[in-house]
């Protein structure tokens, strides 16, 4: 050994261990965050989540915080590499290495280990995303919209992640051997983070404080909405959710330093609390990210049963097996055409109703909305013709649904959903109608909406009165709607699966618009901005969400087409193949802050075994049975575990019933919110369990590197 | 060789100011075995790190050789540490990672003046110091005794002018103290190694030729062994730590 790159190399063999932990961090962290971010920029997903979109929103928001979280671990993980590693580096300037000569090896090492892991995480981040997403193709659904493809600007994000760790790596490095004081050097190693005590109300205040954080968080954007009329900035909302982050931080503080067992299990838990609480402040911010992580997790992977849950009972509960409509002026099979297609089929047609409608223009009031210097404002605005909707006689309502609705002249219904009301955004109550294309005008006076699921959205007059204001309307405001039922429902899916084909290739390009495109609506747009943003071309530009024909089967064409056919066994046989690439990316999203949240549990586990091996040996040399040090290396590693999974789960599982109970017209959870919440109860069990055997693998890999042996175990040997 | 004067030293905790060392002077000559004793709190640990360069004083001169330390930029200071100090710490302060030859030769390998020369002198070291046996073992496998005498023949693989020891036995059973002790008396008589100590240990202190003691951060009290028994001597040190326990 002749040279210092020498002795650090000699070094590096020797605590191969501490190198290895540091890689692994930064390789999986640049890893995670790769595959997420190629996944989030690539245009197969940008495509099917609209720009302004809450979900683009909630895959942004998750993001963010599996970076925070990869940040946190990544520089923890460097923390603790330089601090075990500034003992040999104090000896060195102790023994007269300059400073110069040391940062010279420490950063050698550091930029072999950080660019190094990086690049290589960098480099099987997007083949990882691949991977999976092929795997999910394969196993769960496939389809032409799902092929994936990757933005390369997506890597830039990737990279300004990699130079992050790299910096933060190199600074902290520079940190350690800038430290004027040697002594302070060699003693880094056995310094401890000492919190300052903490008083028991900080439990019980923090839980009040995350209660009261969420409610306020969730529900104070709407408050300004509905009350102030100001759409205010989201820095700003977001500051009312501040209350549940200090909660939170107060809540693991307290479980961290006191514990919840009262002045019972203080002297039984004496070991392994006190342990924690002297690497504190480490460990609770810790427990912050994973708390954090988990319930972003959760977040995105309630998404398929609450979605699934939902889907799959309106379709069970819709009135008609077969219903769809189409503008008049559209060669759209009907009658006997789609009996004999039927025939083709074997399907029998029990009941057959083809009723028409008409497009008429309705007044109602909107928010007109102004830019200004706190944010958007709106104020009311009355208008007689705000827009239209398609408009039936009650008649044919009753011949469509077989109810009963009698209306007198001068009177108007809104058909409301059965489930979610108005939806916040319908309308029923209307005094004029108006004819779009004569301007003639009907005063009417509206009585209790009706429900139902199929024609949500539309209204019914009085036969007359429909008759008399839609005289003089050529065929494209005018619509017909078919409602069937078949016989064995269940077994009609070709035949569902022809007739939209069908009905998508004999509409023309007039009709090939978004559901909000609304005639009357784009008049009025386009006299006062020059412009209809609704409009395919700028449907396309703006959101990306438009509807193409050639991509009729993909899950944007079916959920944003006006002339969605609603085919019950079409719905329910191709909900996943539909939904695919929503679920399956929040699968993924979830999937990796799962993999981050178990990657940061078993380094901090692996931790307690790298800078506590000599307090377990003071405490055999004390004379402490092997029973008692399991269950101190248990209880430490139970707490890394089982805090921020309880905390994150009971968090983000309380705030999704306060978001299903105020999402409605009424404060209460609809019968398909409640089976989605019992699903997502079923993935918490299921996701737990995951997390207990990781658990289960982290305590044997602490408890063999501390050489603790379970008792039992011991016993049967 | 070793001239301190008039070196003030204080920490600051807080807004509180503790002053530890107020105006020590102290000359150690070449070939010299010097022991600073004193109560906990009396600045004996302070005054060696100033003298290492580990901590800045305050105030005042040390000069090694003709070489004044607080004048002297890092990379010096880096210099002097590795070319002209050796030093021996309480806890060893070994890397496990290297052998024991190894752990000697360090000094030689950060300097760059690694030679064949270096590494018989290590070897020489390790006979001289009956550690030879062990010279190819990691630290985790040898005792406390074998690491500290590896730590001292460490410290005077660069030939230094003066080794400073921060209590050295202060972690070793009395046979291990005494084999330590013992390696000090031969890098003096056979090495002619200048030797400045701190320690707590009226036993170890009794080998030296001279004795500093240290009070509330001054020098109280300096005793010279002369030509008395080292029992005689030892007695001498006893009666004057009782003594300042009275005052």
């Amino acid at each position: 050994m002749k040279h210092f790159s020498q002795v650090y190399a000699a070094l590096r063999r020797r605590n191969r261990k501490q190198y290895a932990l540091l890689t692994g961090c930064c390789f999986f962290s640049v890893l995670l965050i790769t595959a997420y971010v190629c996944m989030m920029r690539s245009p197969t997903i940008l495509t099917v989540l609209p720009e302004g979109g809450d979900s683009r929103k909630q895959v942004m928001m998750i993001f963010v915080l599996a970076v925070i979280g990869c940040a946190v671990f990544t520089t923890y993980a460097a923390a603790l590499f330089l601090r075990q590693k500034s003992q040999e580096n104090g000896i060195f300037l102790a023994l007269g290495a300059s400073r110069k000569q040391v940062q010279g090896e420490l950063f050698r090492e550091l930029g072999i280990i950080s660019v190094g892991s990086c690049a290589l995480g960098a480099i099987l981040g997007a083949p990882l995303a691949w991977l999976l997403w092929q795997l999910f193709r394969l196993c769960v659904v496939d389809t032409d919209e799902m092929a994936l493809r990757f933005d390369p600007q997506a890597y830039l994000l990737a990279l300004a992640f990699s130079a992050f760790v790299i910096v933060v790596t190199f600074l902290l490095g520079h940190r350690s051997i800038r430290r004027t004081n040697i002594i302070d050097i060699v003693q880094e190693s056995h310094k401890s983070e000492p919190i300052r005590d903490v008083p028991r109300w900080y439990g019980p205040l923090g839980i009040a404080l995350v209660a009261v954080g969420c409610i306020l968080g969730y529900l104070m954007p709407n408050f300004f909405i509905l009350k102030l009329r100001w759409y205010a900035p989201s820095a700003l909302t977001a500051l009312f959710y501040l209350p549940a982050l200090v909660g939170l931080y107060m809540l693991l503080l307290h479980t961290v330093v006191n514990g919840w067992g009262g002045r019972r299990r203080q002297y039984k838990d004496l070991i392994s609390t006190s342990m924690m609480k002297f690497q504190g402040r480490q460990t609770v911010r810790n427990m912050l990210v994973m708390t954090l992580l988990i319930a972003g997790a959760y977040f995105g992977s309630f998404y398929a049963p609450m979605m699934g849950s939902s889907s799959l009972m309106g379709y069970a509960s819709r009135p008609v097996d077969y219903a769809y409509h189409f503008r008049a002026d559209q060669d759209i099979p009907q009658g006997q055409e789609v009996q004999a297609m039927a025939a083709e089929y074997g399907v029998e047609i029990t009941r057959y109703v083809q009723v028409p409608m008409v497009r008429l223009g309705y007044d109602g009031t909107y928010a007109k909305e102004t830019e200004g210097p706190l944010g958007v404002t709106t104020e009311p605005v009355y208008l007689e013709l705000l827009g239209s909707q398609p408009f039936l006689s009650v008649s044919d309502y009753n011949a469509l649904t077989g109810d009963s609705l009698h209306l007198q002249p001068g009177q108007a219904v809104g058909i409301v959903d059965p489930i979610n009301g108005t939806g916040g955004f319908f309308d029923p109550d209307i005094t004029i109608v108006t004819n779009p294309v004569t301007g003639e005008r009907l005063s009417v006076e509206s009585v209790d909406p009706v429900a139902h699921q199929t024609l949500f959205g539309y209204y019914i007059l009085n036969d007359q009165d429909l008759e008399q204001i839609s005289q003089g309307l050529p065929l494209d405001w005018q619509e017909e709607m078919v409602f069937f039922d078949v016989k064995n429902c269940d077994d009609t899916y070709y035949f569902a699966k022809d007739l939209f084909h069908t009905i998508v290739d004999r509409s023309g390009p007039e009709v090939e618009v978004v559901d909000s495109w609304d005639p009357v609506d784009r008049e009025r747009q386009i006299q006062e901005t020059g412009s209809y943003i609704m409009d395919p071309e700028n449907v396309k530009e703006g959101t990306g969400a438009d509807v193409d024909y050639a991509m009729r089967d993909s899950s944007t064409f079916r959920m944003y087409w006006q002339y969605m056919p609603q085919f019950r066994v079409l719905d329910q046989t191709e909900f996943l193949r539909t939904m695919a690439v929503f679920i399956l990316l929040f699968v993924f999203v979830s999937i990796v802050c799962f993999a981050a949240v178990i990657i940061i549990a078993y380094t901090r586990c692996m931790t307690i075994a790298l800078t506590n091996r000599k307090v377990y040996d003071d405490l055999r040399h004390l004379g402490a049975p092997r029973k008692y040090l399991y269950q101190s290396v248990r209880g430490q590693v139970k707490r890394v575990f089982l805090t921020p999974t309880l905390v994150g789960t009971i968090l983000i599982y309380g705030f999704y019933i306060l978001i299903m109970l105020f999402n409605g017209d009424s404060v209460e959870i609809s019968i398909t919110e409640a089976v989605g919440l019992l699903a997502s109860l079923g993935l918490i069990v299921l996701v737990s369990l995951l997390l207990y055997g990781v658990y289960r693998m982290s305590l044997k890999r602490v408890c063999s590197a501390l050489d603790v042996q379970r008792p039992g175990k011991q016993q049967r040997a | 060789m070793l001239t301190v004067e008039n070196l003030h030293k204080s920490y600051q905790v807080g807004k509180t100011t503790y002053e530890v060392l107020k105006g020590v002077s102290l000359e150690v000559a070449d070939g010299e075995f010097v022991a600073v004793m004193g109560p906990s709190g009396s600045g004996k640990t302070t005054l060696l790190n100033c003298i290492s360069c580990y901590i800045p004083a305050n105030e005042g001169s040390i000069r090694l050789g003709e070489t004044e330390l607080a004048r002297l930029d890092e990379d010096a200071l880096a210099q002097v540490r590795n070319k002209k100090l050796g030093f021996v710490f309480q806890d060893f302060l070994l890397l496990d990672g290297l052998t024991v030859r190894q752990n000697i030769l360090l000094p030689a390998i950060i300097g760059e003046s690694i030679s064949q020369q270096a590494e018989e002198r290590a070897d020489q070291l390790c006979e001289v110091f009956g550690i030879g046996r062990i010279r190819e073992k990691y630290p985790a496998e040898i005792s406390g005794g074998e690491k500290q005498r590896t730590a001292v023949a460490r410290a005077l693989i660069n030939h230094p002018l003066l080794i400073l020891a921060d209590e050295p036995t202060g972690n070793l059973d009395s046979k291990s103290s005494r084999a330590v002790i013992s390696t000090f008396q031969q890098a003096q008589e056979s090495l002619n190694a200048t030797i400045f100590m701190v320690t707590h240990d009226s036993f170890a202190a009794s080998f030296c030729d001279r004795v500093v003691i240290l009070r509330d951060g001054v020098v109280w009290q300096v005793l010279s062994k002369g030509a008395q028994p080292r029992e005689n001597f030892q007695d001498q040190l006893l009666d004057a730590i009782r003594e300042m326990g009275k005052e």
